[in-house]
């Protein structure tokens, strides 16, 4: 495979799938693209491999094509197997149909490109420099040699550092039903994990602990305000343009619209705004405006907010504001301490388990993804200035330890949250994908 | 279009951007070296330090400098925290939006060129840093400035 332009993916859960149709857009003959997926499905990802009907996805269905140049695929895929419900309005449809859709989108490719598509089912785990290319060696011994590699590792499953005790809960069998238990974290993997709890029948109280102790807002119809780069302060401070952004949350109520509008109509400049921004500003956005700013602009389908708040009114979901201290064991069940914020008083909560939903932006050099521990350790790649993702340049090339950019290595998805901040969710990854295609695969 | 208030700015940046980094230089010095009137050159200071260009320490060694490296400073983005938004006429502005009586702003051929104006502006401005921006003169000039400090 030396002749020609050979890409090796790795990852094959939503963005190495997303990617790999961008990249086999390309009409070069002699393009070879090699999508590498761990996980015995292809498609699936981290957000996508629940099988519960009652996880939604938290875009509308016209929000979350995978093709950035055809942006009703997705709902055309519901319409087309009669599955967009028959009242008008934003549609949020069941993450596993996501994968399913995902899935069907590369079966589809494949069978198309027989020649130019290969897909391996294994765990990479090494890269490393070649000449001319790349060599990615694959945990069953094999290894795979391409001009380029592009990092499609997606989220880290791994439990987050210093929460030995908590785990994840699609991973752990159901306990005690009538057991007290607690979720770490109050955010949209909290409102799934409470969703996880009641599917299974789960009768007991649930707390779910932050530091703000605040949940998502729910969706609604907004108009998002149209707004251009020349009017939005860039490069400032955090509190500047924090005022800024208030003034003009401020005035769109005044006009009568709603907050959403601003949130929603800032969007587009999310990633110029965090580019712009200088270092500290982003530190200090990430320690005291983000979580603030996720409940805001990460919000919930309607009908999930309802069911997590009425769970709230009754009291068997309880959300507590403060910071967890220790966790201790006693006969089969944790006793956690909790320091109540604006409190110096210490709770002790006795729980029968602890579920880990404390959120997907953690350090990326110890987290559990190996080739992406592998790199780093190799020095041929390094985290982010912020430790929330990898080193890479807004070409989503990948910055070696020595500050050299690669010109073979690439990542996308959120192992590039530190350059481009919002790039969590589909409508982001998927322009990003289009992007980086066009790049290397022209 | 760039006010009087955006100039003197922008001066008094590329003023700091001359300077050893680090280094407070006071408002009397910064005024009196580039022809602006003091008070207004305080106030100016004032709001670029609320926007986190620059730095400010009080006392006897005290004044003004740049709170990042000049590369980093981009001329647009000073542009914006002194005059507001990069539109060169109000209907052209959606955050500062004001109507023309006098004609329909769908139909405005005049409305519809400034957009493409101020992209331009916006193109320009947001790509040169101060540090460019001190850089444009040449070495004799440079040496000039050097000696004028002194």
């Amino acid at each position: 495979m030396s002749a020609g332009n050979s890409i090796v993916v790795i990852g094959g859960g939503a963005s190495g799938v997303i990617l790999a149709a961008q990249l086999l857009r390309s009409s070069d003959p002699s393009l070879r693209v090699t999508l590498i997926e761990k996980q015995s499905e292809f498609g699936q990802g981290f957000a996508y491999s629940t099988n519960l009907p009652v996880h939604l996805l938290n875009v509308s269905a016209l929000g979350m094509s995978a093709l950035d140049d055809d942006r009703e695929h997705f709902w055309r895929w519901l319409k087309g197997r009669n599955l967009l419900p028959d009242e008008p309005g934003p549609f949020y449809a069941p993450r596993s149909l996501y994968g399913e859709y995902l899935r069907e989108l590369l079966d589809e490719i494949a069978a198309q490109e027989p020649v130019r598509l290969r897909l391996v089912n294994a765990e990479a785990v090494t890269l490393t420099p070649a000449s001319a290319g790349v060599e990615v060696g694959l945990a069953n011994g094999v290894s795979i040699i391409a001009r380029k590699a592009v990092l499609a590792a997606g989220h880290d499953r791994g439990p987050a550092a210093g929460q030995d005790h908590a785990r994840r809960i699609e991973l752990e069998p159901p306990g005690d039903p009538s057991s007290t238990v607690m979720i770490l974290g109050t955010g949209l993997s909290m409102a799934d994990a409470w969703l996880t709890l009641q599917h299974r029948g789960h009768q007991g109280n649930v707390i779910a602990l932050s530091r703000r102790g605040r949940m998502p807002m729910p969706h609604r119809p907004s108009k998002p305000i149209t707004l251009d780069s020349a009017e939005i302060p860039l490069g400032t401070e955090l509190s500047y343009f924090m005022r800024w952004f208030r003034g003009l949350v401020d005035a769109s109520k005044e006009a009568g619209g709603d907050w959403r509008d601003v949130i929603d109509g800032l969007r587009p400049f999310n990633q110029k705004i965090w580019q712009n921004w200088p270092e500290g500003a982003k530190r200090r956005f990430l320690e005291h405006t983000k979580a603030w700013w996720d409940i805001h602009r990460h919000r919930m389908p309607p009908t999930v907010h309802q069911q997590v708040s009425a769970a709230v009114a009754t009291g068997q979901l309880t959300l507590v504001a403060g910071r967890l201290l220790k966790v201790s064991g006693e006969d089969g069940s944790h006793v956690v301490d909790v320091q109540r914020r604006h409190s110096r008083c210490i709770e002790k909560f006795r729980v029968a388990r602890i579920y880990d939903c404390t959120g997907i932006v953690r350090d990326v050099s110890k987290g559990s993804i190996r080739i992406v521990r592998s790199l780093i350790d190799q020095g041929f790649a390094r985290p982010d200035p912020l430790r929330i993702g990898l080193n890479v340049t807004t070409n989503c090339a990948v910055i070696d330890a020595n500050g050299q950019t690669s010109d073979r290595l690439y990542a996308v998805g959120p192992l590039t949250r530190g350059t481009f901040f919002e790039i969590d969710a589909v409508p982001d990854i998927r322009t990003q994908c289009a992007w980086l295609a066009r790049q290397i695969a022209a | 279009m760039l006010t009087r208030k955006g100039k003197y700015g922008l001066k008094a940046l590329v003023y700091l951007a001359y300077l050893q980094p680090g280094q407070f230089n006071l408002v009397g010095d910064i005024a009196a070296k580039n022809n602006i009137p003091k008070k207004f050159l305080d106030a100016i200071l004032g709001e670029l330090r609320n926007a986190g260009f620059v730095q400010s320490r009080k006392g006897k060694v005290g004044g003004y400098r740049l709170a990042r490296p000049a590369r980093e400073i981009m001329v647009g983005h000073v542009v914006r925290v002194l005059d507001g938004p990069l539109a060169p006429i109000a209907c052209a502005s959606r955050t500062r939006y004001e109507r023309c009586e006098d004609c329909d702003e769908t139909t405005c051929q005049v409305r519809h060129l400034m957009f493409e104006v101020r992209q331009a502006v916006a193109d320009v401005l947001d790509n040169r840093s101060l540090a460019e921006m001190r850089d444009i003169v040449g070495d004799d000039e440079l040496a000039a400035i050097i000696k004028y400090q002194n």
